[in-house]
């Protein structure tokens, strides 16, 4: 992995001069992911925050071929870029490396995007896919997603009399991609900038589909102070909410390990949308939470020492 | 009586439950997103159904669904999502299934932008998916009348058994005017049609794939039958200063309002014009017009497009008059003074 130092030496591939807000996670992710690939790259991006922000005619955040084709396709897209890339290598048009890039938000990836996703991994083309998990449809202003945590506040699972916030779990959508039997399938953080670049430069050297699902805050939607998202998705991976994992060929391993185990209540009391789970009488519901938490992170450690 | 301060998109969605829509799916695109947003309040507090589908082909398959069962049902979206629902639609209109389908019209083709356009008039007016079918189209011009069409549309899905669509737009989705609401249905259709369990009754069939030679044609002429009937039925369309006049403006929806608003410009001035403006968009008043342009010298048409419904008014110009079009396609919204300048000029004949 280059150091920090190296790193910053590199030209920067997502530039300033995008309209995402202050504080966005999202921005900081793209950032990270072309830095830490030294080859030429070729991105696609579903519809979402992303793609809105940095792509206002005639401006562009991107310093590379990046296209975009409706909300569901990010993954099909770049198939068939990818797949045109190799009948050009064959005729031998092109000898250039390139690195094939697909980006989509929660919505346009756990939701629309699942069935461009699932053939594109089952077709196993050479391209990473990095979800930016914002955890609801941020762009259109704040609606439910498969990837919306339970109990949270959003415009279309409001918190009220009826129901405390969305009702369903949210999709584990990196085991789906680990039962498709990719080569690779990551989590990481934009606040853990070693642990995301270390990833991304592996998966790149790796032949075949890959997917990294970054947990992306969002000042707007969760909404927490600005100056957090660093520490609020750190705080996401101490609470064992958003293990920090990979899994290579099948195999599982915890690529960071919290010494202290935070309860899930420190994630939760930073954030607008789950501000009524902290009343008294919504505790059972915080503690159903943080059992599920639990559980599952007990399965992932299970999973990692097999 | 008392009026309500909505916008468009909580209008419709007032003007549904009024109408005794109790299953609502929706998906987040703007400019339509307090749509699902407002359902998802509503539709628990009157004992409705709301989801939120993973997609907008999702959504209009959960509304077959739903209509299938007899229910009344709903869904919204804007012209991307409405192209992703024309497989759905399709289906609807081959198994004569009622449902009612708002689009709140952006600017396209492609993502487009999410300001109002009418650039969906042809995908809403000549069926939209595959297959030889045809939805009933209302435009309103305000978010009264988007209340009123909507409340409306659920009679007349339910009595062709066909599905309706509202194409509004950008505009009137997000635009608060005063609303005066209608009496909440109570009494509704029975639909022995709907598969609700056939215990004790002989089973019902509903379905699209008709694969014997011949059947599917039989079924195609009975459908052709219907739309003449809706043609001759339910046309809706309104004129305004039509008493004495030389020259016509065409326009429909939020366009139609702001020519409205030119054409009193110009009758100011001294200017004969009228404003026609078709409600249904299909079943188009092909008539109404025809007699119209008896009366007349000029056509103008306006559009938020290239150039679209113009086609229509080109059916009803028997006379072969010079029409005069003016059109704003890519979310830009004319003023009245604009409209009033081309008018003025003349513009270029086509």
């Amino acid at each position: 992995m280059p150091s920090l130092k190296e790193l910053v030496k590199r030209e920067s591939r997502f530039v300033s001069g995008h309209r995402l807000c202050g504080g966005c996670g999202a921005g900081i992710v793209m950032r990270l992911v072309l830095l830490a690939i030294d080859k030429p790259v070729i991105a696609s991006c579903a519809t979402g925050c992303v793609e809105v922000a940095t792509t206002i005619f005639p401006y562009s955040a991107w310093k590379i071929p990046w296209v975009h084709s409706a909300f569901e396709n990010s993954a099909s897209t770049i198939s068939g870029v990818e797949a045109a890339y190799r009948v050009f290598k064959r005729e031998g048009k092109i000898d250039k490396e390139i690195v094939f890039v697909a980006f989509g938000g929660d919505g346009g990836t756990h939701d629309i995007g699942l069935q461009a996703l699932s053939g594109a991994a089952e077709r196993n083309h050479n391209v990473l896919y990095v979800c930016y998990n914002n955890q609801a449809y941020m762009n259109t202003g704040i609606q439910r997603s498969g990837a919306t945590p339970k109990y949270a506040h959003t415009t279309t699972s409001p918190v009220g009399k009826v129901i405390p916030g969305k009702i369903q779990w949210q999709k584990n959508l990196v085991e789906i991609m680990v039962a498709h039997g990719i080569p690779y399938a990551a989590t990481s953080i934009p606040g853990r900038w070693n642990d995301l670049v270390s990833k991304v430069e592996k998966a790149v050297k790796i032949e075949g589909f890959k997917y990294i699902e970054v947990l992306s805050p969002c000042r707007l939607g969760w909404p927490h102070e600005p100056e957090l998202t660093l520490e609020i998705s750190r705080l996401a991976v101490e609470t064992c909410i958003w293990p920090l994992y990979e899994v290579v060929e099948g195999k599982y391993r915890l690529t960071y390990k919290p010494k202290e185990k935070k309860p899930v209540i420190e994630w939760f009391k930073l954030q607008g949308r789950f501000r009524h789970l902290l009343l008294p009488e919504n505790a059972h519901l915080l503690e159903e939470i943080q059992k599920e938490v639990d559980r599952r992170w007990e399965e992932l450690l299970k999973k990692c020492e097999s | 009586m008392k009026r309500n301060l909505l916008t468009g998109c909580e209008a419709s969605a007032e003007g549904a439950i009024h109408a005794g829509c109790k299953f609502y799916a929706g998906y987040p695109i703007t400019p339509q997103n307090r749509y699902p947003e407002y359902m998802s309040k509503r539709m628990p507090e009157v004992g409705g159904i709301f989801i939120q589908a993973e997609s907008e082909i999702s959504a209009i398959n959960m509304v077959f669904g739903a209509a299938v069962c007899g229910f009344r049902a709903l869904t919204s979206s804007s012209s991307p999502g409405i192209s992703l629902k024309q497989e759905g639609i399709s289906y609807l209109a081959g198994c004569e299934l009622p449902a009612v389908i708002v689009n709140m019209n952006r600017g396209g083709p492609g993502l487009g932008d999410v300001t109002p356009s009418q650039s969906d008039y042809f995908q809403a007016t000549r069926g939209g998916g595959h297959g030889d079918y045809r939805t009933i189209v209302y435009a309103p011009w305000n978010v009264q009348e988007l209340y009123d069409f909507t409340y409306m549309a659920f009679d007349i899905a339910d009595k062709y058994r066909n599905p309706v669509l509202i194409l509004a737009d950008g505009i009137i989705a997000q635009i608060l005017e005063p609303v005066k609401f209608r009496k909440p249905k109570k009494k509704l259709p029975v639909k022995k049609w709907a598969l609700t369990g056939c215990k004790g009754r002989k089973p019902n069939s509903i379905k699209s794939l008709f694969l014997t030679p011949g059947i599917l044609e039989k079924h195609n002429w009975k459908l052709y039958k219907k739309y003449k009937k809706i043609e001759e039925k339910e046309v809706k369309y309104e004129m305004y200063f039509c008493n004495d006049i030389e020259s016509l403006i065409v326009s429909f929806g939020t366009c139609a309002r702001i020519c409205y608003e030119t054409v009193k410009i110009a009758r100011e001035e001294g200017i004969k014009i009228g404003l026609f403006r078709p409600i249904t968009l299909w079943p188009f008043p092909y008539k109404q017009l025809e007699n119209l342009i008896k009366k007349i010298k000029k056509i103008y048409v306006v559009e938020m497009n290239l150039g679209q419904m113009i086609d229509d008014v080109k059916i009803a110009n028997r006379k072969n008059l010079p029409i005069y079009f003016y059109g704003r396609p890519g979310g830009g919204v004319p003023t009245p003074e604009e409209i009033y300048n081309f008018i003025k000029k003349n513009g270029s004949n086509i």
